[in-house]
């Protein structure tokens, strides 16, 4: 079971088995379904709790119409939020930081937003191409810059999400491998980079629950905007 | 919830194998197969020790290992994994160990906060219920209470009534009494009237009879008469006046 550095990136195949359905599947489990109970155990309680904070949180600013997505963006957070945490713990695959998913979800969700707005209300979605109290004569650069920045949205938000997993995942694989081979050669060292790795490691998991957040509200954004 | 799942799989599959495998599933379902009364749900979940081995792994050595059984089991497991190399040290160990810290540390630290704060929204809830069930208790309480005084106050309603029966019963009789009194008033005023009358009558006659009488005596007695009585009176007299002389001067 030697590792290398780009193992724990590599889709997990067993037999020609691919286990990223698994992968990506098994959390499920880990959030079940309302109950018939008026007063639940401490852990659906937290769920439940915790859902409908950020459900509001995230929504109350949001036109009815655009309520209709509470339960897409709502499970959409849950999904990130328990991928990434996931990923935290050793030895795991996490789906989330693969280009693949994160693009499928982004470009998915950006244009469903974007074709809303566009077939509801098309010149109030046109107008955000131009920012209020801009100067008559920037109007063509800025709608130009405008509509890159419409575009770039959709890659902006798969790429972030990828890359501070990504990212992050791989200086905690190499804190660790420094770790280890200074802890024979150099433990005074490796202490200081194990304190780095301890670090890391709280940063790491702020940094899967804020990811997950943030990939949700941009979208609530976007959606505010046309809907 | 895996029941769900085993149902929506059912759909899909043709009639005879579905209806066998929910037939067949059913002897592994243990709990009872009603909706309601929901069964109650145990306080708390099962014991663990150390916060991932249930109780019953230690249960379950107990008779034969004692105490420190499972705990020579683990020991044994982890150096056996380490020393035939079926576990490889890498880079990875050191970060489990790394986010085990931090996972224990916060777990310990931060577990009964939470789940003081979990308890407190199911706490809410409960006491909301209980709030309006003792609300709505109370307010049936006094409304029961109202109820009662108010039937004590119809007892009392039957006392004003024989208060009042009696005031009118007074009233009437007294009434009755005052015409009855005038009547006899009345009466006796005609009565006495007539009896005056009867009075007046009877003297009126009697002073004509008187007067008749009176006239036809003095009528009657002629001057012959007047003066036989006149010598006769004062012959009366001398001799009236002898006796009395004599006695005078006896």
């Amino acid at each position: 079971m030697t590792l290398s550095l780009f193992d724990q990136f590599l889709s997990p195949v067993v037999c020609w088995i691919p286990l990223v359905a698994i992968a990506i599947i098994l959390p499920w489990i880990l959030f079940p379904s309302p109950t018939t109970r008026w007063l639940n155990n401490r852990s659906l309680t937290s769920q439940n709790w915790f859902l409908s904070q950020t459900t509001s949180q995230i929504f109350s600013p949001i036109n009815p119409p655009g309520h209709k997505w509470a339960l897409l963006l709502s499970s959409l957070l849950i999904f990130l939020a328990t991928m990434n945490t996931a990923g935290l713990l050793p030895y795991t695959f996490t789906p989330t930081s693969q280009l693949s998913i994160n693009m499928g979800l982004a470009g998915a969700l950006w244009m469903g937003v974007v074709i809303l707005g566009m077939r509801t209300q098309p010149t109030h979605s046109l107008g955000h191409l131009l920012p209020e109290g801009a100067p008559a004569l920037l109007t063509p650069i800025l709608v130009i810059i405008e509509t890159i920045s419409l575009f770039i949205r959709p890659i902006a938000l798969g790429v972030r999400l990828t890359a501070n997993l990504t990212a992050g995942h791989l200086l905690i694989q190499l804190t660790s491998t420094a770790t280890l081979a200074m802890l024979t050669i150099m433990p005074v060292t490796a202490i200081f980079t194990g304190i780095l790795l301890f670090l890391l490691a709280l940063l790491e998991a702020a940094v899967a629950l804020i990811q997950a957040y943030v990939f949700v509200l941009l979208l609530s954004l976007y959606l505010q905007e046309n809907v | 919830m895996l029941s769900r799942l085993q149902a929506i799989s059912v759909k899909v599959t043709d009639p005879f194998v579905s209806l066998s495998l929910v037939q067949a599933s059913r002897s592994l379902q243990t709990s009872s197969q009603r909706l309601a009364p929901v069964p109650p749900l145990p306080d708390h979940g099962g014991k663990v020790r150390h916060g991932l081995i249930p109780e019953e792994l230690f249960e379950f050595l107990y008779p034969k290992t004692g105490v420190t059984g499972p705990y020579m089991l683990g020991t044994g497991l982890i150096v056996y994994l380490l020393s035939k190399e079926l576990y490889v040290i890498n880079h990875e160990t050191i970060y489990a160990i790394c986010i085990g810290t931090i996972i224990v540390y916060g777990v310990k630290k931060y577990g009964a906060t939470v789940a003081a704060f979990i308890d407190s929204i199911n706490e809410e809830k409960v006491a909301k219920a209980q709030a309006a069930k003792d609300s709505h208790i109370s307010f049936l309480t006094e409304a029961i209470e109202n109820e009662k005084k108010e039937q004590w106050r119809v007892e009392g309603r039957g006392m004003l009534f024989d208060a009042k029966r009696n005031n009118v019963a007074m009233l009437l009789e007294t009434n009755y009494r005052e015409r009855q009194h005038m009547v006899t008033n009345e009466v006796k005023r005609r009565l006495d009237y007539q009896i005056a009358l009867q009075h007046l009558n009877r003297r009126l006659q009697q002073e004509h009879m008187i007067n008749w009488v009176e006239k036809n005596v003095i009528s009657s007695i002629t001057p012959q008469q007047e003066k036989e009585s006149i010598a006769k009176c004062i012959a009366d007299l001398k001799v009236l006046a002898k006796t009395t002389q004599a006695k005078a001067a006896a």
